[in-house]
């Protein structure tokens, strides 16, 4: 279980991005790091943090980084 | 199928071979950009590979590193009673490659020789295969070859596997030895991931064509026939995830030990990001799981013996080490072993030039 927070936190270091610089809206395709190396960061780290494995499939499917999210469930506290 | 005891198998020595040209992963940039080789090399865990010269094959490496162990455990050429070859490169559609190292290697025309079509699991298959024919199969020797020029399947456009693979061929020699102490094997397979790590086109489901042949840019800028290997890293991260670490805690529970007993863990050396991932999930010490990738890349179903050749053979010529082995990917299929090997012989990893092409044994051997 993890915050909103939290999670932002852990996917601003796979992008590389600036602490704090995530809003969780922002569209996935206009996302500077988010390449192939950026989705098995983010599969490894859900699976290490919240003992989840994230389906591929619909991480291409998601949009923006507010969908990433909705793909953890319960597993993000609000 | 659960777990497979087998007894009565020794492991009698493991020889692997690499053809003697490098490949850094700085020698990309020019195509790739600088930038994305560092952090691609980065998270594979790969510096530079070994790459075979033009017209070798498979088998070339495969005979260097067996015709080497069977001198160096001089075991007679005769005393072979089975040859297996693992790959997913074959010198040809037919015949099996197999048969032609059968001549090659001057094993006796009652050798039973064939091949085997796989690639990450494939050295753990083969383990199994081979013990299986030396206990119930009628052999008292069975020397088993893995390898693969992945190289030649691999368009050098595409970022997700030119800088990652790398050519290697390895030989284990295995016999019966009634004293030996069990070897527990896990095996499994998910014909569901086929398309996860593929080359489409060129055989028969999808014939050779013009367009088939075709490297076509996608989004990042990778480029790739259908004749190419294609890899889906993302969905072959989700596979490993699921299966092997229940894979790890079954072999451990079929051979009755626990973690901390083992005193290697060989997994087929995909890229370093992911094993380093495994070893946290299983919670391996970090001392005991062996990566071999900065020099080698992923070798395929060699990588699990190189591994143990470049890591662990000064060990291993003197010490009886509990190992797991495991494979996984390709298929896919997966499989894992828990055994104790060692003392045996173990030469170092022999280089093999391009004179090596179509290289046969002397006679007399």
């Amino acid at each position: 279980m993890m915050t909103k927070r939290e999670f932002l936190s852990e996917l601003e270091e796979i992008l590389e991005a600036d602490p704090g610089s995530l809003k969780g809206n922002e569209p996935l395709n206009g996302l500077e790091g988010w390449d192939s190396l950026a989705v098995v960061s983010l599969i490894a780290m859900v699976d290490e943090q919240l003992d989840m494995t994230l389906s591929p499939k619909k991480i291409a499917k998601a949009g923006s980084v507010a969908d990433i999210i909705g793909l953890l469930g319960d597993k993000i506290a609000p | 199928m659960a777990t497979c005891t087998v007894s009565g198998v020794r492991l009698a020595g493991i020889a692997s071979a690499v053809p003697d040209r490098v490949q850094t992963l700085a020698s990309h940039a020019a195509v790739f950009g600088e930038a994305d080789v560092r952090k691609i090399s980065d998270s594979i865990g790969v510096k530079s590979r070994q790459i075979a010269f033009d017209g070798m094959c498979t088998s070339d490496i495969c005979f260097a590193a067996a015709d080497r162990l069977l001198n160096d455990l001089a075991w007679p050429r005769e005393s072979v009673d089975a040859l297996i070859f693992v790959s997913q490169t074959p010198d040809y559609v037919l015949p099996a490659t197999s048969c032609c190292l059968q001549e090659r290697l001057r094993l006796s025309t009652r050798c039973a020789a064939f091949d085997v079509g796989l690639g990450c699991s494939g050295h753990i298959y083969g383990l199994w295969i081979a013990s299986s024919l030396l206990v119930g199969g009628g052999a008292r020797r069975v020397v088993l070859l893995t390898g693969d020029t992945s190289s030649y399947i691999c368009s050098p456009l595409d970022r997700s596997v030119a800088l990652l693979f790398g050519d290697a061929g390895t030989a284990t020699a295995l016999e019966a030895d009634g004293s030996a102490s069990p070897m527990a094997f896990v095996l499994g397979t998910d014909g569901s991931g086929r398309d996860a790590l593929i080359v489409p086109a060129g055989r028969y489901r999808n014939p050779h064509t013009a367009e088939t042949a075709t490297r076509i840019a996608e989004d990042n800028g990778s480029s790739r026939s259908a004749e190419d290997l294609f890899m889906d890293g993302a969905e072959i991260f989700a596979f490993t995830l699921r299966e092997v670490p229940a894979l790890i805690q079954a072999v451990l529970q079929g051979a009755g030990w626990n973690i901390d007993e083992v005193d290697a863990f060989v997994f087929h050396q995909a890229n370093q990001f992911m094993l380093q991932h495994l070893a946290r999930r299983l919670k391996l010490p970090k001392d005991k799981l062996i990566l071999a990738m900065e020099e080698f890349g992923n070798t395929g179903s060699a990588s699990v013996p190189l591994a143990m050749s470049a890591r662990l053979a000064p060990r291993l010529r003197t010490e009886a080490l509990r190992s797991v082995l495991a494979g996984f990917g390709v298929g896919y299929s997966w499989g894992a072993v828990a055994l104790t090997c060692g003392p045996m012989v173990m030469p170092d990893v022999v280089k093999v030039s391009g004179e090596m092409v179509g290289a046969v044994s002397p006679e007399g051997r």
